[in-house]
C-alpha cells in the first residue's frame, strides 16, 4: 500500500458466499413447500455415488416419487444410467465447475415436473471437498465414503463428515479384500462428529441399503435418531 | 478447486460493496478451518480473478482461524492448525473442533480528495 494515499478501511459483516446461501434459501423454501425431501449427496469419484443411487431408485420404484439432478464436469453418462430407474433427471455439466451451486440447482428443477416428486437426489460433482461449502437448498447432506478409498479419507475431509447428516460407506462388500480398518475410519469419524450415523451399504449386493432406505423414509426431524453406530 | 469459486463470488461482492470511485486497496477475509481453504492457493484466485477489473492490485488479506483441540484425558484447550494432534500429554486422540466462517471484514479503500474520515465512517455505519 502506497505511503501517500490516504485509506480507510470499512468494516463489513457479511458472509462470502452471501449471494449463493440466499438463493439456496430460496430452493429450500419452494422444496419443502411442495413436501419434496432433498438431499445433497457428496462423495470422491469413483466412490459409487451413481451405482448407489441406481440401487436406491430401484428399491424405490412404485413406493416413492425421486427426481434426480446430477452434476458432472463433463458427459451425462451418469445421467443416462439414472433415467433407467427414473424418469425425472436432469444433468447438469458443470464445465469447469467442481461443485454445484444452488443457481445451478435452481435452472435445472425448471426442468423438472416437481408436483409428483417427493423426493429429490441431487447428486453432486465428484469431489470431497469443494461442493460441502456450498449450500444448494438441501434438507440433507449425505456424504460417501468407500472402503475402496482407504481408511484415512473421513480424517482427511473434516468438513464433510462434519456436515454430514448421514454418512454412507459403500462397497462394504469388498471390505475382506481391502486393508480398510473400519475401526479406525469410525474413530475419525467419531471424533469429528459424534453423532452422525454411518451405514454401512453396498449397492453391488444390496446389502445394508434398508437402512438407508428406512433413513430417507423417516421424517426429517427423526433422521438423527437411530444411529446403529452411536 | 473451491478457491476460485469462492475468490469469484468475493471479488463480485467487492465491486459491489465497494464506494464508488475509491480504488480498493485491501480486502480482509476471516475463513474458519474447516473449510479447507489453502491461502496461497486462494490469493493466486483471487489475483486471477481481480486481474482486468478495478481490483487489480488489491491485496487478499485472510485470518486463518485455527483448530482447537481439546485433550480428554488431561483437559488441556489448544489452538492447532491441523485436526489430529497428540496431546503433550500422551493422549493420542484431542476432539478437533473448528467453525466453517466464511466472513468479508473489511475492506480498505483511498480516500477521495473531497472524502473525509467522518464520511467514510458513516459509509461504513451505514453498512
Amino acid at each position: 500500500m502506497s505511503d501517500r494515499v490516504k485509506t480507510t478501511k470499512i468494516p463489513i459483516v457479511e458472509r462470502v458466499l452471501e449471494a449463493n446461501d440466499q438463493l439456496a434459501e430460496t430452493v429450500r423454501a419452494d422444496l419443502e413447500g411442495r413436501g419434496i425431501f432433498a438431499v445433497d449427496i457428496i462423495g470422491a469419484p469413483g466412490s459409487g455415488k451413481t451405482a448407489l443411487l441406481e440401487a436406491t431408485l430401484r428399491a424405490l420404484k412404485g413406493r416413492r416419487h425421486p427426481a434426480v439432478l446430477v452434476g458432472d464436469l463433463a458427459t451425462r453418462r451418469d445421467a443416462d444410467r439414472l433415467a433407467h430407474w427414473c424418469d425425472q433427471v436432469v444433468q447438469i455439466s458443470t464445465g469447469q465447475g467442481c461443485h454445484l451451486e444452488a443457481g445451478q440447482v435452481r435452472d435445472a428443477l425448471k426442468e423438472i415436473d416437481l408436483s409428483e416428486v417427493d423426493l429429490l437426489f441431487i447428486e453432486n460433482v465428484g469431489n470431497l471437498i469443494c461442493p460441502v461449502g456450498f449450500d444448494l437448498g438441501q434438507a440433507a447432506k449425505v456424504g460417501v465414503f468407500a472402503v475402496t478409498d482407504g481408511d484415512d479419507k473421513a480424517a482427511k475431509h473434516p468438513y464433510l463428515v462434519q456436515a454430514a447428516d448421514v454418512l454412507l460407506l459403500n462397497k462394504i462388500d469388498l471390505l475382506p479384500y481391502v486393508p480398510f480398518d473400519r475401526s479406525i475410519f469410525e474413530a475419525d469419524v467419531r471424533l469429528l462428529n459424534a453423532t452422525v450415523p454411518i451405514l454401512d451399504v453396498s449397492s453391488t449386493t444390496g446389502a445394508g441399503l434398508d437402512a438407508w432406505l428406512d433413513w430417507l423414509d423417516r421424517s426429517p426431524a427423526d433422521k438423527g435418531a437411530s444411529n446403529p453406530s452411536a | 478447486m473451491h478457491e476460485f469459486s469462492i475468490a469469484d463470488a468475493l471479488a463480485a461482492q467487492i465491486l459491489r460493496r465497494a464506494p464508488a470511485g475509491r480504488r480498493v486497496r485491501e480486502v480482509e477475509i476471516r475463513v474458519g478451518a474447516l473449510r479447507g481453504l489453502e491461502p496461497e492457493a486462494m490469493k493466486m484466485c483471487w489475483d486471477a480473478v481481480t486481474h482486468d477489473t478495478a481490483l487489480a492490485g488489491s491485496v487478499l488479506v485472510m485470518d486463518m482461524r485455527p483448530w482447537s483441540l481439546a485433550c480428554p484425558a488431561c483437559g488441556r484447550v489448544w489452538e492447532s492448525p491441523v485436526p489430529f494432534a497428540e496431546c503433550s500429554c500422551g493422549e493420542a486422540s484431542p476432539r478437533p473442533t473448528a467453525g466453517d466462517e466464511l466472513d468479508l471484514v473489511s475492506m480498505t479503500v483511498d480516500e477521495d480528495d473531497d472524502t473525509v474520515g467522518a464520511e467514510a465512517g458513516a459509509e461504513a455505519e451505514a453498512r
